[in-house]
Protein backbone atom coordinates (compact mmCIF):
# COMPACT_ATOMS: atom_id res chain seq x y z
CA UNK A 1 0.00 0.00 0.00
CA UNK A 2 2.44 2.66 1.51
CA UNK A 3 4.53 1.86 -1.83
CA UNK A 4 1.76 2.40 -4.12
CA UNK A 5 1.33 5.16 -2.50
CA UNK A 6 4.76 6.60 -3.13
CA UNK A 7 4.50 5.26 -6.69
CA UNK A 8 1.19 7.70 -7.16
CA UNK A 9 3.33 10.71 -5.75
CA UNK A 10 5.90 10.27 -7.73
CA UNK A 11 4.18 10.59 -10.92
CA UNK A 12 2.28 13.64 -9.60
CA UNK A 13 5.39 15.22 -9.04
CA UNK A 14 6.65 14.57 -12.18
CA UNK A 15 3.55 15.93 -14.10
CA UNK A 16 3.57 18.96 -12.20
CA UNK A 17 6.94 20.35 -14.06
CA UNK A 18 5.62 18.82 -17.47
CA UNK A 19 2.54 20.78 -17.28
CA UNK A 20 3.92 24.34 -15.99
CA UNK A 21 5.80 23.79 -19.15
CA UNK A 22 3.73 22.92 -21.52
CA UNK A 23 1.58 25.93 -20.39
CA UNK A 24 4.60 28.07 -21.02
CA UNK A 25 5.16 26.89 -24.64
CA UNK A 26 1.47 27.37 -25.61
CA UNK A 27 1.80 31.14 -24.11
CA UNK A 28 4.88 31.21 -26.52
CA UNK A 29 3.61 29.86 -29.02
CA UNK A 30 0.35 31.88 -28.97
CA UNK A 31 2.20 34.92 -28.75
CA UNK A 32 4.59 34.37 -31.55
CA UNK A 33 1.07 33.40 -33.91
CA UNK A 34 0.07 36.69 -32.64
CA UNK A 35 3.22 38.75 -32.88
CA UNK A 36 3.86 37.58 -36.83
CA UNK A 37 -0.05 37.39 -37.98
CA UNK A 38 -1.14 40.58 -40.01
CA UNK A 39 -2.16 43.33 -38.69
CA UNK A 40 -0.75 43.16 -35.74
CA UNK A 41 2.43 45.61 -36.76
CA UNK A 42 -0.42 48.07 -37.64
CA UNK A 43 -1.53 48.06 -34.25
CA UNK A 44 1.94 48.58 -32.59
CA UNK A 45 2.20 51.50 -35.24
CA UNK A 46 -1.05 52.91 -34.26
CA UNK A 47 -0.08 52.61 -30.71
CA UNK A 48 3.30 54.27 -30.77
CA UNK A 49 1.40 57.18 -32.95
CA UNK A 50 -1.26 57.49 -30.33
CA UNK A 51 0.70 57.66 -27.34
CA UNK A 52 4.09 59.00 -27.96
CA UNK A 53 4.32 63.02 -29.04
CA UNK A 54 6.26 63.81 -32.12
CA UNK A 55 8.68 66.41 -32.08
CA UNK A 56 7.55 68.80 -34.14
CA UNK A 57 4.00 68.55 -31.77
CA UNK A 58 5.75 68.97 -28.56
CA UNK A 59 7.99 72.21 -29.89
CA UNK A 60 4.79 74.12 -30.80
CA UNK A 61 5.28 75.59 -34.12
CA UNK A 62 4.15 75.51 -37.40
CA UNK A 63 6.99 74.06 -39.98
CA UNK A 64 9.17 72.79 -37.70
CA UNK A 65 12.08 73.57 -39.55
CA UNK A 66 12.05 76.90 -39.85
CA UNK A 67 10.79 77.47 -36.01
CA UNK A 68 13.12 79.83 -34.20
CA UNK A 69 12.69 81.41 -31.16
CA UNK A 70 14.64 84.78 -29.81
CA UNK A 71 16.25 83.85 -25.90
CA UNK A 72 17.58 86.50 -23.49
CA UNK A 73 21.24 85.47 -22.56
CA UNK A 74 23.51 87.17 -19.70
CA UNK A 75 26.97 88.83 -20.59
CA UNK A 76 29.71 91.01 -18.81
CA UNK A 77 29.97 94.31 -19.60
CA UNK A 78 33.85 96.06 -18.71
CA UNK A 79 31.89 99.35 -17.60
CA UNK A 80 29.95 98.09 -14.57
CA UNK A 81 31.42 94.41 -14.96
CA UNK A 82 27.58 93.48 -14.18
CA UNK A 83 25.85 90.80 -16.53
CA UNK A 84 23.60 92.15 -19.55
CA UNK A 85 21.09 91.17 -20.88
CA UNK A 86 21.30 90.09 -24.60
CA UNK A 87 18.56 88.81 -26.89
CA UNK A 88 19.61 86.10 -29.57
CA UNK A 89 17.51 83.47 -31.94
CA UNK A 90 18.00 79.99 -31.24
CA UNK A 91 16.27 77.46 -33.21
CA UNK A 92 12.84 76.20 -30.96
CA UNK A 93 11.96 72.75 -29.89
CA UNK A 94 11.04 69.73 -30.06
CA UNK A 95 11.99 69.94 -25.99
CA UNK A 96 12.99 72.86 -23.21
CA UNK A 97 15.92 70.96 -22.24
CA UNK A 98 17.13 70.73 -26.68
CA UNK A 99 16.40 74.68 -26.60
CA UNK A 100 18.02 74.92 -23.29
CA UNK A 101 21.34 73.35 -24.68
CA UNK A 102 21.15 75.62 -27.48
CA UNK A 103 20.69 78.58 -25.93
CA UNK A 104 23.90 77.53 -23.45
CA UNK A 105 25.86 77.07 -26.47
CA UNK A 106 25.53 80.37 -27.43
CA UNK A 107 26.26 82.28 -24.30
CA UNK A 108 29.17 80.35 -24.63
CA UNK A 109 30.00 81.57 -28.23
CA UNK A 110 30.01 84.65 -26.43
CA UNK A 111 28.37 88.58 -27.35
CA UNK A 112 27.36 89.78 -30.76
CA UNK A 113 27.55 93.61 -29.14
CA UNK A 114 31.50 93.41 -28.15
CA UNK A 115 30.41 92.00 -24.54
CA UNK A 116 32.36 88.95 -22.44
CA UNK A 117 31.31 85.68 -21.98
CA UNK A 118 31.94 84.89 -18.38
CA UNK A 119 32.43 81.17 -19.56
CA UNK A 120 35.34 80.15 -21.30
CA UNK A 121 35.25 79.69 -25.00
CA UNK A 122 36.42 75.91 -25.44
CA UNK A 123 33.45 75.07 -23.15
CA UNK A 124 31.17 72.38 -24.28
CA UNK A 125 27.48 72.08 -23.29
CA UNK A 126 26.79 67.72 -22.86
CA UNK A 127 23.80 67.87 -21.57
CA UNK A 128 20.96 69.59 -20.00
CA UNK A 129 18.11 67.44 -18.60
CA UNK A 130 14.68 69.35 -17.10
CA UNK A 131 13.13 66.71 -14.11
CA UNK A 132 9.36 67.48 -13.43
CA UNK A 133 10.36 69.32 -9.98
CA UNK A 134 11.76 71.84 -12.34
CA UNK A 135 15.37 70.66 -11.36
CA UNK A 136 17.74 71.37 -14.12
CA UNK A 137 20.64 69.37 -14.57
CA UNK A 138 23.54 70.91 -17.26
CA UNK A 139 26.40 68.88 -17.74
CA UNK A 140 29.49 71.13 -18.73
CA UNK A 141 32.95 70.01 -20.20
CA UNK A 142 35.83 69.98 -18.04
CA UNK A 143 37.07 73.24 -19.89
CA UNK A 144 34.46 75.06 -17.76
CA UNK A 145 36.16 74.75 -14.71
CA UNK A 146 39.59 75.34 -16.24
CA UNK A 147 39.77 77.57 -18.46
CA UNK A 148 39.55 81.31 -16.51
CA UNK A 149 41.54 82.75 -13.94
CA UNK A 150 39.75 81.89 -10.71
CA UNK A 151 38.52 84.38 -8.46
CA UNK A 152 35.10 84.69 -6.12
CA UNK A 153 33.72 87.44 -8.91
CA UNK A 154 34.81 85.07 -12.04
CA UNK A 155 33.25 82.37 -10.29
CA UNK A 156 30.10 84.04 -9.38
CA UNK A 157 29.62 85.39 -12.81
CA UNK A 158 30.11 82.33 -14.83
CA UNK A 159 27.40 79.96 -12.50
CA UNK A 160 24.78 82.91 -12.73
CA UNK A 161 25.38 83.23 -16.25
CA UNK A 162 24.16 79.90 -16.26
CA UNK A 163 21.61 79.59 -13.73
CA UNK A 164 19.99 83.18 -15.07
CA UNK A 165 20.06 82.06 -18.15
CA UNK A 166 17.72 79.00 -17.72
CA UNK A 167 15.52 80.43 -15.29
CA UNK A 168 14.59 83.59 -17.28
CA UNK A 169 13.98 81.90 -20.39
CA UNK A 170 11.98 78.26 -19.81
CA UNK A 171 10.00 78.25 -17.53
CA UNK A 172 10.13 74.93 -16.46
CA UNK A 173 13.49 75.35 -15.06
CA UNK A 174 13.39 76.98 -11.03
CA UNK A 175 16.56 75.89 -10.21
CA UNK A 176 19.93 74.64 -11.62
CA UNK A 177 22.57 71.82 -10.66
CA UNK A 178 25.78 72.23 -12.79
CA UNK A 179 28.00 69.13 -13.30
CA UNK A 180 31.16 69.21 -14.34
CA UNK A 181 32.36 66.53 -16.91
CA UNK A 182 29.56 64.20 -15.87
CA UNK A 183 29.99 64.33 -12.34
CA UNK A 184 29.61 66.62 -9.33
CA UNK A 185 32.61 69.12 -8.46
CA UNK A 186 32.53 70.93 -5.15
CA UNK A 187 33.80 74.53 -6.66
CA UNK A 188 35.21 75.68 -9.69
CA UNK A 189 38.13 77.08 -8.06
CA UNK A 190 37.83 77.01 -4.31
CA UNK A 191 34.52 79.86 -3.57
CA UNK A 192 31.43 78.87 -5.52
CA UNK A 193 29.51 75.75 -4.24
CA UNK A 194 28.77 73.79 -6.95
CA UNK A 195 27.39 70.96 -4.88
CA UNK A 196 23.59 72.74 -3.93
CA UNK A 197 20.70 73.41 -6.53
CA UNK A 198 21.22 77.15 -7.50
CA UNK A 199 18.43 79.76 -7.55
CA UNK A 200 18.61 82.37 -10.06
CA UNK A 201 20.22 85.85 -8.67
CA UNK A 202 19.42 88.55 -10.78
CA UNK A 203 21.55 91.12 -8.44
CA UNK A 204 24.49 90.02 -10.63
CA UNK A 205 22.17 91.49 -13.64
CA UNK A 206 22.61 95.38 -14.47
CA UNK A 207 18.90 97.10 -14.74
CA UNK B 1 51.21 85.21 29.58
CA UNK B 2 49.49 88.02 28.98
CA UNK B 3 46.16 86.15 27.90
CA UNK B 4 46.15 83.58 30.49
CA UNK B 5 46.06 86.22 33.68
CA UNK B 6 43.10 87.58 31.58
CA UNK B 7 41.51 84.12 31.17
CA UNK B 8 42.07 83.67 35.21
CA UNK B 9 40.40 86.83 35.80
CA UNK B 10 37.66 86.73 33.68
CA UNK B 11 35.69 84.79 36.11
CA UNK B 12 35.92 87.68 38.94
CA UNK B 13 34.93 89.73 36.49
CA UNK B 14 31.83 88.14 35.55
CA UNK B 15 30.62 87.41 39.03
CA UNK B 16 31.00 91.40 39.85
CA UNK B 17 29.09 91.98 36.22
CA UNK B 18 26.48 89.77 37.76
CA UNK B 19 26.14 91.36 40.99
CA UNK B 20 26.33 94.53 39.90
CA UNK B 21 23.36 94.14 37.28
CA UNK B 22 21.29 91.71 40.07
CA UNK B 23 21.42 95.15 42.02
CA UNK B 24 20.67 97.65 40.40
CA UNK B 25 17.27 96.18 39.51
CA UNK B 26 14.91 95.05 37.05
CA UNK B 27 14.85 97.80 34.86
CA UNK B 28 18.52 97.50 33.59
CA UNK B 29 18.19 94.21 33.04
CA UNK B 30 15.33 94.64 30.87
CA UNK B 31 17.84 96.78 28.72
CA UNK B 32 20.17 93.88 28.64
CA UNK B 33 17.98 91.52 27.87
CA UNK B 34 19.60 88.31 25.61
CA UNK B 35 23.29 89.18 24.86
CA UNK B 36 25.05 87.44 21.91
CA UNK B 37 27.61 85.01 23.53
CA UNK B 38 30.45 86.37 24.61
CA UNK B 39 33.49 85.85 21.60
CA UNK B 40 36.15 83.90 23.45
CA UNK B 41 37.92 82.46 19.85
CA UNK B 42 38.36 83.99 16.25
CA UNK B 43 39.92 81.49 13.34
CA UNK B 44 41.32 83.00 11.07
CA UNK B 45 41.17 81.64 7.26
CA UNK B 46 43.79 82.43 4.39
CA UNK B 47 42.01 81.31 1.50
CA UNK B 48 43.42 78.60 -0.98
CA UNK B 49 47.02 77.25 -0.16
CA UNK B 50 49.95 74.22 -1.65
CA UNK B 51 48.33 72.71 -5.15
CA UNK B 52 45.58 75.24 -4.83
CA UNK B 53 46.77 78.26 -5.35
CA UNK B 54 43.57 80.74 -6.09
CA UNK B 55 43.44 83.50 -8.63
CA UNK B 56 46.85 84.01 -9.90
CA UNK B 57 47.73 88.04 -11.42
CA UNK B 58 49.79 89.27 -14.92
CA UNK B 59 52.83 90.05 -12.49
CA UNK B 60 52.71 86.26 -11.18
CA UNK B 61 50.97 87.31 -7.53
CA UNK B 62 49.18 84.17 -6.48
CA UNK B 63 46.30 84.59 -4.16
CA UNK B 64 47.09 81.73 -1.80
CA UNK B 65 50.57 83.76 -0.82
CA UNK B 66 48.63 87.21 -0.14
CA UNK B 67 45.90 85.81 1.76
CA UNK B 68 48.23 83.71 4.22
CA UNK B 69 50.45 87.53 4.54
CA UNK B 70 47.40 89.24 5.41
CA UNK B 71 45.97 86.38 7.73
CA UNK B 72 49.25 86.15 9.70
CA UNK B 73 49.02 89.87 10.30
CA UNK B 74 45.54 89.82 11.20
CA UNK B 75 46.34 87.52 13.90
CA UNK B 76 49.28 89.16 15.43
CA UNK B 77 46.89 92.37 15.52
CA UNK B 78 44.06 90.31 17.56
CA UNK B 79 46.50 89.06 19.92
CA UNK B 80 48.15 91.57 20.65
CA UNK B 81 45.23 93.65 21.27
CA UNK B 82 42.36 91.74 22.27
CA UNK B 83 44.18 89.31 24.11
CA UNK B 84 41.51 86.39 22.62
CA UNK B 85 42.74 82.90 21.06
CA UNK B 86 43.39 83.14 17.36
CA UNK B 87 43.68 79.64 15.29
CA UNK B 88 44.14 79.55 11.73
CA UNK B 89 43.47 77.03 9.32
CA UNK B 90 46.33 77.37 7.64
CA UNK B 91 49.78 79.08 8.50
CA UNK B 92 52.02 77.73 5.86
CA UNK B 93 51.90 77.21 2.31
CA UNK B 94 49.00 73.53 2.65
CA UNK B 95 46.22 72.32 0.80
CA UNK B 96 43.32 72.50 3.32
CA UNK B 97 39.84 71.15 2.08
CA UNK B 98 36.77 73.40 2.86
CA UNK B 99 35.18 70.98 5.12
CA UNK B 100 38.28 71.03 7.11
CA UNK B 101 38.07 74.77 7.30
CA UNK B 102 35.14 74.84 8.72
CA UNK B 103 35.80 71.87 11.21
CA UNK B 104 38.74 73.87 12.37
CA UNK B 105 36.62 76.68 13.34
CA UNK B 106 33.46 74.33 14.99
CA UNK B 107 36.26 72.13 16.77
CA UNK B 108 37.96 75.28 18.29
CA UNK B 109 34.72 76.65 19.21
CA UNK B 110 35.36 79.84 17.28
CA UNK B 111 32.78 83.14 17.90
CA UNK B 112 33.85 84.26 14.53
CA UNK B 113 35.38 83.40 11.40
CA UNK B 114 37.30 85.35 9.33
CA UNK B 115 37.52 84.09 5.64
CA UNK B 116 40.49 86.45 3.35
CA UNK B 117 40.71 86.27 -0.20
CA UNK B 118 41.88 88.10 -3.21
CA UNK B 119 39.53 88.50 -5.64
CA UNK B 120 39.93 87.87 -9.74
CA UNK B 121 37.54 88.10 -12.69
CA UNK B 122 38.18 87.83 -16.52
CA UNK B 123 37.91 91.59 -16.85
CA UNK B 124 41.00 93.24 -16.12
CA UNK B 125 39.46 96.42 -15.26
CA UNK B 126 37.25 94.77 -12.22
CA UNK B 127 38.63 96.55 -8.54
CA UNK B 128 37.75 97.25 -5.43
CA UNK B 129 36.82 95.48 -2.34
CA UNK B 130 33.64 93.86 -1.00
CA UNK B 131 32.58 91.55 1.83
CA UNK B 132 30.36 88.22 1.26
CA UNK B 133 28.07 86.20 4.01
CA UNK B 134 26.33 83.08 2.91
CA UNK B 135 23.20 83.29 0.78
CA UNK B 136 20.99 80.36 1.70
CA UNK B 137 19.99 79.48 -2.29
CA UNK B 138 17.15 77.27 -0.37
CA UNK B 139 14.32 74.79 -1.56
CA UNK B 140 11.13 75.06 0.30
CA UNK B 141 11.68 72.45 2.05
CA UNK B 142 15.43 73.18 3.19
CA UNK B 143 13.66 77.14 4.03
CA UNK B 144 11.55 75.15 6.71
CA UNK B 145 14.39 73.52 8.28
CA UNK B 146 16.51 76.66 8.43
CA UNK B 147 13.76 78.85 9.91
CA UNK B 148 13.75 76.10 12.84
CA UNK B 149 17.73 76.45 13.43
CA UNK B 150 17.37 79.91 13.06
CA UNK B 151 15.05 80.10 16.00
CA UNK B 152 17.03 77.21 17.69
CA UNK B 153 20.39 78.66 17.38
CA UNK B 154 21.72 78.03 21.10
CA UNK B 155 20.81 74.28 21.00
CA UNK B 156 22.94 74.38 17.40
CA UNK B 157 26.63 74.07 19.62
CA UNK B 158 25.03 70.76 21.35
CA UNK B 159 23.41 69.04 18.50
CA UNK B 160 25.84 69.22 15.95
CA UNK B 161 28.92 66.88 17.01
CA UNK B 162 31.29 66.81 14.24
CA UNK B 163 32.49 63.48 15.67
CA UNK B 164 28.90 61.50 15.10
CA UNK B 165 28.50 59.43 11.93
CA UNK B 166 24.63 60.11 11.89
CA UNK B 167 23.41 61.09 8.90
CA UNK B 168 20.76 63.80 10.18
CA UNK B 169 23.72 65.10 12.18
CA UNK B 170 26.03 65.30 9.54
CA UNK B 171 23.42 67.56 7.22
CA UNK B 172 23.06 70.10 10.37
CA UNK B 173 26.66 70.37 10.52
CA UNK B 174 26.59 71.22 6.49
CA UNK B 175 24.33 73.87 6.90
CA UNK B 176 25.20 74.84 10.41
CA UNK B 177 26.06 78.72 9.04
CA UNK B 178 22.03 79.06 8.12
CA UNK B 179 21.45 79.43 12.12
CA UNK B 180 24.22 82.92 11.83
CA UNK B 181 23.14 84.39 8.64
CA UNK B 182 22.09 87.84 10.52
CA UNK B 183 25.18 87.73 12.60
CA UNK B 184 27.06 87.40 9.76
CA UNK B 185 25.47 90.21 8.03
CA UNK B 186 26.20 92.18 10.84
CA UNK B 187 29.80 91.34 10.41
CA UNK B 188 29.81 92.00 6.83
CA UNK B 189 28.79 95.36 7.37
CA UNK B 190 31.44 96.61 9.89
CA UNK B 191 34.60 95.10 8.37
CA UNK B 192 33.32 96.32 4.67
CA UNK B 193 32.29 99.74 5.93
CA UNK B 194 36.52 99.60 7.67
CA UNK B 195 37.51 98.01 4.49
CA UNK B 196 36.47 100.97 2.74
CA UNK B 197 37.34 103.58 5.67
CA UNK B 198 40.86 102.51 5.10
CA UNK B 199 42.37 100.96 1.84
CA UNK B 200 41.27 103.64 -0.44
CA UNK B 201 40.14 101.08 -3.43
CA UNK B 202 36.29 100.47 -4.46
CA UNK B 203 33.12 100.43 -2.58
CA UNK B 204 32.23 97.09 -3.85
CA UNK B 205 29.80 96.85 -0.55
CA UNK B 206 28.55 93.91 0.89
CA UNK B 207 26.85 91.07 -0.98
CA UNK B 208 25.79 87.49 -0.41
CA UNK B 209 27.19 84.32 -2.16
CA UNK B 210 26.73 80.40 -1.89
CA UNK B 211 30.43 80.17 -0.82
CA UNK B 212 31.55 76.19 0.39
CA UNK B 213 34.13 77.64 2.92
CA UNK B 214 31.18 79.05 4.98
CA UNK B 215 28.04 76.85 5.14
CA UNK B 216 29.58 74.47 7.79
CA UNK B 217 30.38 77.23 9.81
CA UNK B 218 29.23 77.56 13.14
CA UNK B 219 29.40 80.47 13.87
CA UNK B 220 29.13 84.43 12.46
CA UNK B 221 31.23 83.92 9.00
CA UNK B 222 32.11 86.18 6.44
CA UNK B 223 34.58 86.22 3.48
CA UNK B 224 36.55 89.31 2.44
CA UNK B 225 37.75 89.64 -1.42
CA UNK B 226 40.36 92.91 -0.52
CA UNK B 227 41.03 94.01 -3.83
CA UNK B 228 41.28 92.50 -7.01
CA UNK B 229 44.48 90.42 -8.13
CA UNK B 230 42.65 90.14 -12.17
CA UNK B 231 43.86 93.96 -11.87
CA UNK B 232 47.62 95.07 -12.25
CA UNK B 233 46.83 97.95 -9.98
CA UNK B 234 45.60 96.42 -7.39
CA UNK B 235 47.55 93.53 -7.72
CA UNK B 236 50.64 95.78 -7.19
CA UNK B 237 48.97 96.86 -3.90
CA UNK B 238 47.92 93.28 -2.68
CA UNK B 239 51.83 92.44 -2.87
CA UNK B 240 52.24 94.99 -1.15
CA UNK B 241 53.16 94.84 2.76
CA UNK B 242 51.91 98.28 3.70
CA UNK B 243 48.28 97.13 1.28
CA UNK B 244 48.47 93.84 3.71
CA UNK B 245 48.89 95.90 6.64
CA UNK B 246 45.94 98.10 6.23
CA UNK B 247 43.28 95.31 5.11
CA UNK B 248 44.21 93.42 7.83
CA UNK B 249 43.42 96.53 10.12
CA UNK B 250 40.77 97.26 8.54
CA UNK B 251 39.50 93.82 9.38
CA UNK B 252 40.47 94.08 12.74
CA UNK B 253 38.64 97.22 13.51
CA UNK B 254 35.46 96.04 12.23
CA UNK B 255 35.21 92.45 14.54
CA UNK B 256 36.69 94.63 17.35
CA UNK B 257 33.29 96.71 16.54
CA UNK B 258 31.13 93.54 15.69
CA UNK B 259 32.49 92.36 19.62
CA UNK B 260 31.86 95.41 21.30
CA UNK B 261 28.30 95.98 20.01
CA UNK B 262 27.66 92.25 21.41
CA UNK B 263 28.79 92.69 24.69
Amino acid sequence: MAANDRRRKKRAALSRPALVLGGLALVLAVLIVVFFSDGTEEKVKRFIDANVPKPAEAGGGAGPAAASRTVTLFFLADADDLLHKEARDIAAGPTAADEAERALAELVKGSERGLVSPLPAQTKVRQVFIGADGLATVDLSREFAEGFAYGSTAELAAVYAVVDTLVFNFAPVKRVVILVEGAEKETLGGHVDLTRAFLPDYSLVAR
Amino acid sequence: MKSRTHRRALPAVLTLAVLAVAAAGPALRAGQAAPAPRVQTIVIDPGHGGLETGAKGALGNLEKDITLAIGLKLKALVERNLGLAVFMTRDRDVDVSNENRAAIANNHKAGLFISIHANGSVQRKAAGSETFFLSLNATDEETRRLAYLENNSSELQTRIDPSTEDDLMMILWDMAQTAYIKQSGRLAELVQTELDAMLGTRNRGIKQAPFKVLTGVACPAILVEAAFISNPDEERKLASDAFQSRVAEAIYRGLVRFIRAGE
